[in-house]
């Protein structure tokens, strides 16, 4: 159940990137996947490695997803604008605008 | 073969079905299941035993054809009974009413071993002691002697472990046991999860704990009361080395006691193999003889008589002596032998039927078991046909008003689906069950679903200026591969599910499918037949009549410019769904959780805190009791849940309400073990992944794998948000819920495969478009579709919804919001993923780079042309026409400037050809090109600085007011709220 809560978290959250730039790193499924690992990783971390079952998932568990999932899209990001400056382009290896 | 002719043939084919499938329901009947008819289901789960270590395919198969010999020899008529998954086996009694005897008959292991009673009757220093008649109970052997159950499990527990050379029976049986109050509290269980698999947390409660006795001992119950029948309350420990076993008996018999002096009491007579012979004959000398040794001088021969027991599945049926001086060298078996055991004629026939037909190769744990009325059945499938009718004619009726002649053709189709199902049904025959009704309601969707597809295409086409003729021959060709792709996905997902979940649900998936390739057949093959015949008739020369006179005025939404405001609305219904899931979490039904749940109504009036005394009175204190309501049951009817009952217990407390209200026949219950609800679970996780991983490789492979990504994270949103959802409301998620997961799967991409078919076919046709103009023109095509196939399949599930019954009503409250939520994710979530991801490729990029600089930096939502200083909307260039010389796309020229003589040419052709003056031979079914000439529109012009396109490749010719959309697109800024 714990894992369904972040999942469910991540996956929520992911949808607000559409109002950012695209400069994830493999676009907006490039963020879904940051979104996600983020929220889960994040999650197990909390919890010392243990997915919270039916019984002791809470309303905590699904908040600490937030932060996993945050982070995550933002490493997806920072890693895109950093392979964009490597490169010198925008998407596509085309100069950026 | 000409078309004509074919068309002709596949009518005669249809018609000639139609006529059969009538005479094969007049003369067949619907085989009904359980929950129609009324019954008991058990479902086993196989464990290991010594003699079988693993429970094997050859394991399972051997124990099928004992319970079905078992099944059959107890005059069960139509039994079900198969494997279900790989140490399962589920065992269908229609008619019968009595659970317990049942599990009595079909799932006992059957095990009558014997043993040598006072050489492996155990003390309480662990060793036997022949001639202590505490320990073996002297003459009253099975009867005296021994110890309470307790004191008996936690002695035996402190043995070690011996396999007694192969012989033992078990492989240690575990209990669970309260020290305090001394008392077994559950046990022998094979597993320990079996003990604590219905308990909080899954582990023993504060002041319990679980003992194992190991192999090579038993405990065994002492012999019952024969006169009263009643239970021994004395329990022995054996050490587990039987010197004989059931399987060594045959001709078993039930028969009367009529030796000398016999009282006539029921028995079970027997005869050895060769081997039990010879067995019995040894360890009947060996009793003699350690008789004869300890007869003391003075003492009656009696005193020192020894015993033999025979014990079945661990209770003493008998114990009776060897007399030494009339056996001295113990008894030959080639007479026989009997066991009188207490028995009532009826127990005494079905231990000789058991016995008989040979033990289980393997233990049979019973992990769930139901029983339904005939009445509650009677009740269901009334509801379940009635929520099927009133689906049909939901969609019936939404077809005629929609497609109007199309409609009738279309509901002609559904009839004949319906007809030829039925006698599918009938023919394999399909047990039919209220799953199934569920699956066979949804085809219904299905089928209509096709038809508004391939309906849909063909008024675009007519619309388009093709004749009706063309129109439909169009039409069926280029709606099929879009039905054929969400047809072969809603197989597989009913594929999957059929292979990995349990009976009920199979039979939804089996109906599912078979439902699908059905409608496929009627809702394709017949109606296309139909239509290309009736397509040069009267009736059908109007396109009025088929509902695409008008123009339809073109929907023209900035979808992929408004997707940021849907992508924000479903990020904060996930995002209230975790919550949800967090704080609520999700209402498992026993399904899952375990435990039992009777549905009763009662006669007498009764609260809920009356029907709460009675399970009290039954010590189950943590009983809910819900008062339901049913009018077709009856003014009080309550559903009860607890923990799991064994059949017996389910028994008493049927009793005890009979007694204290009186019960009709609408009596049902469920008992599912812990066992079954974590296999329910496991499988229903694995199910939906591999549904999952099977479609995105099934859209991989039809369009690219690029469109296979956007599919995944629509369905994900889909089920996440119908578990939201059911979080927020509380309803309870049972086995229905999880199918109803599954074919949510393949309906949400039902609509998803509607608009990527489409923008497939766009993307060659607007080689200069931006990706998100191409998708906001396929999706302004095909949203009527998608729209109208969602409907369509929400209307037959609103009728399960309020017409069904409970079962019904778990399928479609789960179908109705998934339904609902694949269509918007189809449009809303999918197409702009995909457009979000492909706009990075390179082409599209540079198109982009290309509209912005026409559009002072803006990307318009639909492609559009300046003709004559004027912004015109552009449509797809149609491929080209068979048999005609292909022509170069009639693009704007990368210098506007210069037109190609060949590009001239084709302007001209296709102004000729859309203005009417240059129809091939006036033939009147010439197909024109997608925009029909209207008006004097601005000619294109050889040498032109005034027309230019920005995505599409051919200009209206007559200028239309700007798009709504695509103005609205500029005001913002364009490219849809996503910056480079």
């Amino acid at each position: 159940m714990g894992m369904l809560a972040w999942v469910m978290m991540g996956l929520a959250l992911w949808h607000f990137t559409i109002w950012l730039p695209d400069r994830f790193w493999g676009g907006i499924v490039g963020a879904f996947v940051g979104a996600l690992i983020g929220a889960v990783v994040f999650g197990l971390i909390v919890n010392g490695g243990a997915i919270p079952g039916r019984h002791a998932t809470d309303l905590v568990t699904a908040l600490e997803a937030i932060p996993g999932a945050l982070l995550g899209m933002a490493a997806v990001y920072f890693q895109g604008i950093r392979r964009e400056r490597q490169h010198g382009t925008g998407v596509a290896g085309l100069p950026r605008r | 073969m000409s078309a004509r002719r074919r068309n002709l043939l596949i009518l005669l084919v249809v018609a000639g079905l139609a006529i059969a499938s009538v005479a094969v329901v007049m003369t067949h009947s619907v085989k009904r299941g359980l929950d129609l008819k009324g019954g008991v289901e058990l479902v086993y789960q196989g464990r290991p035993t010594p003699q079988q270590p693993k429970v094997d395919s050859q394991a399972i198969d051997r124990a099928l054809e004992v319970i079905r010999k078992r099944v059959d020899a107890f005059g069960v008529s139509e039994p079900e009974i198969q494997r279900s998954g790989s140490d399962q086996i589920t065992v269908g009694l229609p008619g019968t009413q009595n659970a317990q005897r049942a599990v009595r008959q079909v799932g006992k292991v059957a095990q009558l071993q014997f043993y040598d009673w006072e050489s492996d009757v155990l003390g309480p220093d662990l060793k036997p002691n022949p001639s202590d008649p505490n320990v073996t109970g002297g003459q009253s052997a099975g009867q005296a002697g021994g110890m309470p159950y307790y004191d008996a499990v936690v002695l035996a527990s402190k043995r070690p472990p011996t396999a007694n050379g192969g012989k033992a029976t078990t492989n240690g049986e575990y209990f669970l046991v309260n020290d305090k109050q001394k008392k077994v509290l559950a046990g022998p269980a094979d597993v320990t999860t079996d003990l604590t698999g219905d308990l909080p947390g899954g582990k023993p409660p504060p002041g319990t704990r679980i003992v194992k006795v190991n192999q090579g001992t038993i405990v065994v119950r002492g012999e019952k009361n024969r006169q009263t029948k009643q239970a021994a309350s004395n329990y022995y420990i054996l050490n587990d080395a039987p010197a004989l076993s059931g399987t060594e008996l045959t001709n078993v018999k039930q028969d009367f006691n009529r030796s000398g002096g016999g009282n006539g009491a029921p028995i079970v007579t027997f005869s050895f193999t060769d081997k039990g012979r010879s067995a019995w004959h040894d360890v009947t000398r060996r009793i003699a003889q350690r008789g004869q040794s300890q007869a003391a001088p003075g003492q009656p021969p009696t005193a020192s008589f020894q015993h033999f027991a025979a014990v079945l599945d661990g209770e003493l049926v008998t114990v009776p002596y060897i007399d030494y001086q009339q056996n001295p060298d113990g008894i030959d078996g080639a007479n026989g032998a009997d066991i009188e055991g207490g028995f009532t004629i009826q127990s005494a026939q079905d231990l000789a039927k058991l016995l008989q037909i040979g033990a289980l190769p393997i233990k049979l744990k019973l992990i769930s078991q139901s029983q339904v009325s005939a009445t509650l059945g009677k009740q269901a499938l009334s509801q379940g046909v009635t929520a099927g009718l009133v689906g049909l004619g939901l969609v019936a009726l939404f077809l005629l008003v929609f497609y109007r002649v199309l409609g009738l053709i279309a509901v002609g189709a559904l009839a004949l689906y319906a007809m030829y199902f039925a006698a599918l049904i009938e023919l394999i025959p399909i047990t039919l069950t209220l799953p199934g009704i569920a699956g066979l309601i949804l085809t219904i969707g299905v089928a209509a679903d096709a038809n508004i597809v391939i309906f849909e295409r063909v008024k675009e086409e007519i619309r388009a200026g093709a004749s009706v003729p063309r129109g439909i021959a169009a039409g069926y060709k280029k709606g099929l591969t879009a039905i054929i792709d969400a047809n072969v996905v809603t197989l597989m997902t009913a594929f999957i599910l059929f292979i990995l979940a349990t009976a009920g649900v199979k039979g939804f998936a089996f109906v599912l499918g078979i439902g699908t390739i059905v409608s496929f057949l009627t809702a394709v093959l017949a109606t296309q037949a139909i239509l290309a015949t009736l397509g040069r008739s009267s009736i059908l020369r109007s396109p009025a009549a088929l509902g695409a006179a008008k123009r339809r005025r073109a929907i023209r939404f900035d979808f992929m410019g408004a997707s940021r405001w849907f992508f924000s609305m479903s990020g904060v219904i996930l995002l209230v769904g975790a919550l949800a899931i967090g704080s609520n979490g999700l209402n498992f039904g026993i399904d899952f959780e375990s435990g039992t749940r009777i549905k009763t109504s009662v006669q007498r009036p009764a609260t809920e805190n009356d029907i709460r005394a009675v399970m009290k009175a039954q010590g189950y204190n943590d009983a809910k009791i819900q008062r339901v309501s049913d009018k077709a049951q009856g003014k009080y009817v309550f559903q009860i849940s607890t923990k799991t009952l064994q059949p017996n217990k389910v028994q008493q407390v049927r009793n005890a309400l009979d007694q204290r209200f009186g019960i009709g026949n609408n009596f049902s219950n469920t008992s599912i073990g812990p066992t079954f609800g974590q296999t329910i679970a496991r499988t229903a996780v694995i199910a939906i992944i591999a549904s999952l991983l099977v479609i995105s490789a099934y859209i991989a492979l039809r369009f690219e794998w690029k469109y296979a990504v956007p599919v995944l994270i629509a369905l994900m949103h889909d089920l996440l948000i119908t578990s939201g959802v059911y979080s927020l409301t509380g309803r309870e998620v049972t086995t229905s819920t999880v199918a109803a997961l599954l074919t949510i799967l393949g309906y949400s991409l039902y609509d998803t495969i509607i608009v990527f078919d489409r923008v497939r076919e766009n993307v060659p046709r607007m080689p200069r478009a931006a990706f998100s103009q191409i998708v906001n023109r396929s999706m302004s095509e095909v949203l009527t579709r998608s729209l109208a196939t969602t409907l369509c399949t929400l209307l037959p599930v609103t009728a399960l919804l309020l017409f069904g019954g409970d079962t019904l009503k778990d399928f479609a409250f789960a179908l109705l919001v998934g339904v609902a939520s694949g269509a918007y994710s189809s449009i809303f979530i999918a197409s702009p993923v995909l457009t979000h991801w492909k706009e990075r490729e390179r082409v599209y990029v540079q198109r982009d780079e290309r509209i912005r600089g026409e559009n002072d930096g803006l990307v318009p939502a639909y492609a559009v042309a300046t003709v004559a200083g004027e912004a015109v909307e552009v449509e797809p260039v149609a491929p080209a026409r068979a048999g005609r010389r292909r022509r170069g796309r009639v693009t704007a020229p990368e210098q506007p400037d210069e037109v190609s003589p060949e590009e001239f040419d084709d302007m001209v052709a296709d102004i000729a050809e859309e203005t009417g003056d240059g129809a091939p031979n006036g033939e009147p079914d010439a197909q024109p090109q997608p925009v029909p000439a209207r008006g004097n529109g601005p000619r294109a012009r050889r040498r032109t600085s005034s027309t230019s396109t920005t995505g599409g490749s051919t200009p209206r010719k007559k200028a239309e007011p700007k798009p709504k959309g695509a103005s609205k697109s500029k005001r913002r800024g364009g490219r849809h709220g996503r910056n480079r």
